[in-house]
């Protein structure tokens, strides 16, 4: 709700992703900081950087799919996976990226209709678990496809990225070349959230027999649902594959997976302000863990120990949110934005 | 044929543990509504209990414990770690939608692990031998000692747990429960004590299944994984039958062993994997409640 005094002459205006000068201001200066960044920080900030880009772009798919559509996706890190393998094997053919990306978010956007397929007959968790075979089946599939289709037990290694001739390949470009893909995927998700196939998805969530009598075809919309989100995925992937330049189904692990969603649940499902929000959160609390066990462990491997706190720390985090905050940190900023709004007047 | 037979009958056996871990399952599903994520987790937990209070005592505690009294110690510990979880994770979340109570579930999937590699660290580690282990021969056959007992076990719980959720009262209570948490509240039965009930049953129920597994053999933290082999059986068994639990473990057993002798040396050892989960997936898509589950609406 926008403060008293603000009116809009026209529908495009009032229909605007950003309503008033004040918040296209405020959005311009945090863009322009992310793009700064680079020039105060150092390499080591430029990869987690742009690891929190490809994370994003990987919720902001969770997003679509349990967030707007209400389809459990336990699956998003094995499509991610799909999305870095593909993209590795296009890379191959030597596609260039803008090809690539698509490519690899189609291909992936297929992979993720055959596990939805069951939307068709269950509903809820049980179309959740099919997902979940997904995940486990990921590993499986890729160490026993032959060694020369996407690398088997060892893995792919992949060219680094070009676009127009430059190579991309220190963190400082990496950082800038996400962080573009990154934008231009938050736009896409939040203009979802307007446009009537959004809408569609929103109803199929609240109430699909509702959304059938309204006239909507609710088993296409799940698939597309799945669809839309894997695509996200894909995206992702092909980020992960220039970023790491190998890509091996070890990376893309069920427990990826789980973070993912508790970075969605965490910063609340319903808007893409919540996945920005868990993902900035949970990457800061497991850097600060990180930090801490190194600042006590000076000597030794203490890798497993800081896993496991990190792991303690997420279920953590999602058990609270479920249990006090469903609506997740996305709910306490806005209600942090009204009262900033309305003051001196108590918040809506 | 010999080697067909022999497959059959090694099917059979590990097909009834994959039924026990899948009781577990059920028996949480059919008395709170929960679907537990985490119970390979669960079962890891009290695998590692029955570690600290036999082979881990010594060390530990400075003195050794008879078998007994460390079962008991190991029973209390699974009790009081289902009332824990119904405590701290289940008992808010009544009445809420049912994702919030799958998510919690993935949670906790995460968080006892990392609490398991915290508390115990990821080494691996002997398990002790409480079953016999060896082989009894019958003819040219080959029967595992170990996984036999399990075998009896499954089929004795599972005819224990179906008659207590079917014919005793407590047990009708529980059926409530599983129903509906709204409507068993309102007539009168306390949901809380039902997922007490449910997770307690369940703990006990992973951690026999934990020592039929494991007896004799290595404990590591993959033992969990076993927690996902276990759902397809669980759900091809119908999630709300006890008794179908074994059954279904016995097809997938057998046909887990069928492929792995006979399709893994063509399709590079990923048959067998894949078979539980495309059965799981057949099931969703041609009979979503399973062999024995009840029908219900909401699932179509």
């Amino acid at each position: 709700m926008l403060p008293t005094g603000i009116h809009f002459k026209t529908y495009g205006s009032e229909a605007g992703l950003l309503k008033t000068t004040r918040a296209r201001v405020w959005v311009a200066l945090l863009v322009a900081g992310l793009a700064l960044l680079p020039l105060v920080s150092n390499d080591y900030l430029h990869g987690i950087g742009t690891q929190m880009y490809i994370t994003l772009i990987a919720v902001l798919g969770l997003h679509v799919t349990v967030g707007i559509a209400g389809q459990i996706n336990i699956a998003q890190s094995a499509f991610v996976g799909v999305g870095a393998f593909a993209a590795a094997k296009f890379v191959e053919f030597g596609w260039p990226f803008w090809v690539v990306i698509p490519a690899a978010a189609l291909t992936t956007g297929a992979v993720s209709i055959l596990f939805a397929l069951p939307a068709a007959r269950v509903k809820g968790f049980y179309l959740a678990l099919t997902t979940l075979a997904a995940q486990v089946l990921f590993p499986i599939v890729v160490f026993g496809l032959p060694p020369t289709w996407l690398g088997g037990l060892v893995g792919m290694p992949v060219e680094p990225l070009t676009v127009a001739g430059y190579a991309i390949s220190s963190p400082m470009q990496l950082y800038y070349f996400t962080f573009a893909i990154a934008l231009i995927m938050t736009l896409a998700a939040f203009n979802l959230h307007r446009s009537r196939f959004g809408r569609a998805l929103k109803a199929v969530r609240d109430n699909d027999i509702a959304a059938e009598v309204m006239g909507i075809d609710v088993l296409r919309y799940k698939l597309a649902a799945f669809f839309a989100g894997s695509m996200f995925a894909g995206v992702a992937g092909a980020c992960t594959a220039w970023f790491l330049q190998f890509v091996t189904a070890e990376s893309f692990t069920l427990f990826s997976s789980v973070w993912y969603l508790g970075m969605l649940i965490v910063g609340g499902m319903a808007t893409p302000i919540g996945a920005i929000l868990g993902v900035v959160f949970i990457t800061v609390v497991q850097e600060g863990l990180h930090e801490i066990a190194s600042a006590f462990v000076r000597h030794g491997d203490a890798s497993g120990t800081i896993f496991a706190a990190t792991n303690v720390a997420l279920g953590g985090c999602i058990l609270l949110a479920l249990i006090f905050e469903p609506r997740g940190l996305a709910h306490r900023w806005m209600v942090l934005k009204n009262t900033f709004q309305f003051w001196p007047f108590p918040p809506r | 044929m010999i080697r067909f037979a022999q497959a059959l009958i090694d099917g059979t056996l590990v097909g009834l543990v994959y039924g026990l871990i899948a009781i577990s399952f059920v028996v949480i599903y059919r008395a709170s509504q929960i679907v537990n994520l985490a119970q390979g987790e669960v079962l890891l937990m009290g695998a590692l209990f029955v570690w600290t209070f036999t082979l881990g005592a010594p060390t530990l505690f400075g003195f050794k414990i008879p078998l007994v009294v460390s079962l008991l110690l190991t029973g209390a510990a699974c009790v009081a770690l289902g009332l824990l979880l119904e405590r701290l994770v289940f008992r808010p979340l009544i009445g809420q939608h049912a994702f919030a109570i799958f998510m919690a579930s993935i949670a906790l999937l995460v968080m006892l692990r990392g609490v398991a590699q915290m508390i115990w660290s990821a080494e691996t580690r002997p398990f002790p031998a409480i079953l016999p282990s060896g082989a009894i021969s019958l003819g040219p056959f080959l029967l595992n000692k170990r996984l036999l007992i399990g075998a009896i076990l499954t089929i004795i719980l599972a005819l224990a747990l179906h008659l207590f959720l079917t014919r005793t009262r407590q047990g009708l209570r529980l059926a409530a429960v599983a129903e509906s948490h709204n409507t068993a509240l309102s007539l009168g039965v306390s949901v809380r004590s039902a997922i007490a009930i449910a997770w307690v049953l369940g703990t006990v129920v992973a951690t026999l299944g934990a020592i039929v597994l494991l007896s004799g053999r290595i404990l590591s933290l993959d033992v969990a994984e076993i927690g996902f082999k276990a759902l397809p059986v669980a759900l091809l068994g119908g999630l709300e039958s006890v008794r179908g639990a074994p059954l279904a473990g016995l097809l997938i057993g057998i046909g887990e062993r069928l492929a792995m002798s006979y399709l893994d040396p063509v399709t590079n050892g990923v048959a067998s994997n894949v078979l539980p989960f495309g059965v799981m997936i057949a099931v969703l898509l041609i009979r979503p409640q399973g062999l024995f589950g009840w029908k219900k609406i909401e699932r179509l």
